[in-house]
């Protein structure tokens, strides 16, 4: 049997270490639905828990990057799938229907940094921001949005 | 005795806590709960937690108030019954403390309800956290410290 980093291997651009148990996978946006498809297909809808998902906006370089720490139960390790995506057009597939979890990580992305996550229809302004900001179309997390 | 305080007597003798977060990084909150363990005894100033926010007499209020949760401080104090004290612990709770400028936070406690005692402290101590709310006891027996709720009980 494969182990957990093989199978992510495959489908990552290049991989990078952060510290010992905490390997980062760059992959392609447009891979993200078969990375977690595979773990699942591979190892099982409960071998693995997506603890967060984290957004940073990247305006020198144009691009809005996205982390999403992935728990492996049985190993106690933790590993981050890492992808890319155009600041002026942030879209990505939403993972909500196969990896239920990521549904809290998903709504306070899109209302902290206006990433959309195409196919989640649950997103809203308004889950984490103060309605103040949101009636001024707001994402504070953006650097240049000026709070 | 004075009349006037008589209206305080249960608070004295034992005033049953509520502890709400409002926007707290969980460093004061964790404090309020050493100070309810045995290992304080705060029994021995007749202190206990209340079940429920309409058996409160005291609200231990923790962290700046953000934005969304000053809405629900205000609730919860309103539904607080007569006669009603607030102590703010920790900096976050009294001026906003190392967020206070941020886009989601209102300030302190004060910006939202009136409080009675400011226990300073980034957290502050458990012993801290007791002495003030058995100074405000103190207060409330010598008449320095008044309810300021509108219904008069
Ligand atoms: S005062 Fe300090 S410990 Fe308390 S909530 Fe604020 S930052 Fe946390």
């Amino acid at each position: 049997m494969s182990t957990k980093a093989e199978v992510l291997s495959k489908l990552a651009i290049r991989t990078e270490v952060v510290k010992p148990k905490r390997i980062v996978f760059v992959i392609r946006p447009e891979d993200l639905r078969k990375v977690f498809e595979e773990l699942i297909k591979t190892f099982g809808p409960e071998s693995f828990y997506l603890s967060t998902i984290v957004g940073v906006d990247l305006p020198a370089e144009n691009k809005m990057r996205l982390d999403y720490y992935v728990h492996f139960i049985p190993e106690g390790e933790t590993v981050v799938i890492r992808t890319f995506i155009d600041r002026s057009n942030p879209v990505i597939d939403s993972i909500i229907d196969i990896v239920p979890g990521a549904l809290a990580g998903e709504c306070e992305t899109f209302d902290l940094l206006g990433i959309v996550f195409r196919g989640n229809p649950y997103l809203k302004r308004g889950f984490f921001v103060p309605v103040d900001l949101v009636q001024k179309g707001i994402h504070p997390l953006r650097k240049d949005s000026g709070v | 005795m004075a009349v006037k305080e008589d209206r305080y007597k249960l608070v004295r003798y034992s005033p049953w806590l509520l502890h709400f977060n409002t926007g707290a990084c969980n460093g004061c909150d964790i404090e309020v709960l050493a100070a309810i363990t045995p290992l304080y005894d705060p029994e021995r100033f007749g202190i206990k937690l209340a079940p429920s926010v309409r058996h409160g007499d005291i609200l231990i209020v923790t962290g700046a108030v953000t934005k969304k949760a000053a809405e629900r401080l205000k609730r919860l104090y309103e539904q607080m019954p007569c006669p009603k004290f607030v102590v703010a612990v920790g900096a976050c709770a009294i001026s906003g403390g190392v967020f206070a400028k941020s886009y989601s936070v209102v300030g302190g406690v004060d910006k939202v309800i009136p409080v009675d005692v400011y226990i300073p402290g980034c957290p502050p101590r458990p012993e801290a956290i007791l002495d003030g709310i058995v100074k405000l006891l103190k207060m409330i027996e010598e008449g320095r410290a008044v309810s300021k709720c509108e219904h008069k009980g």
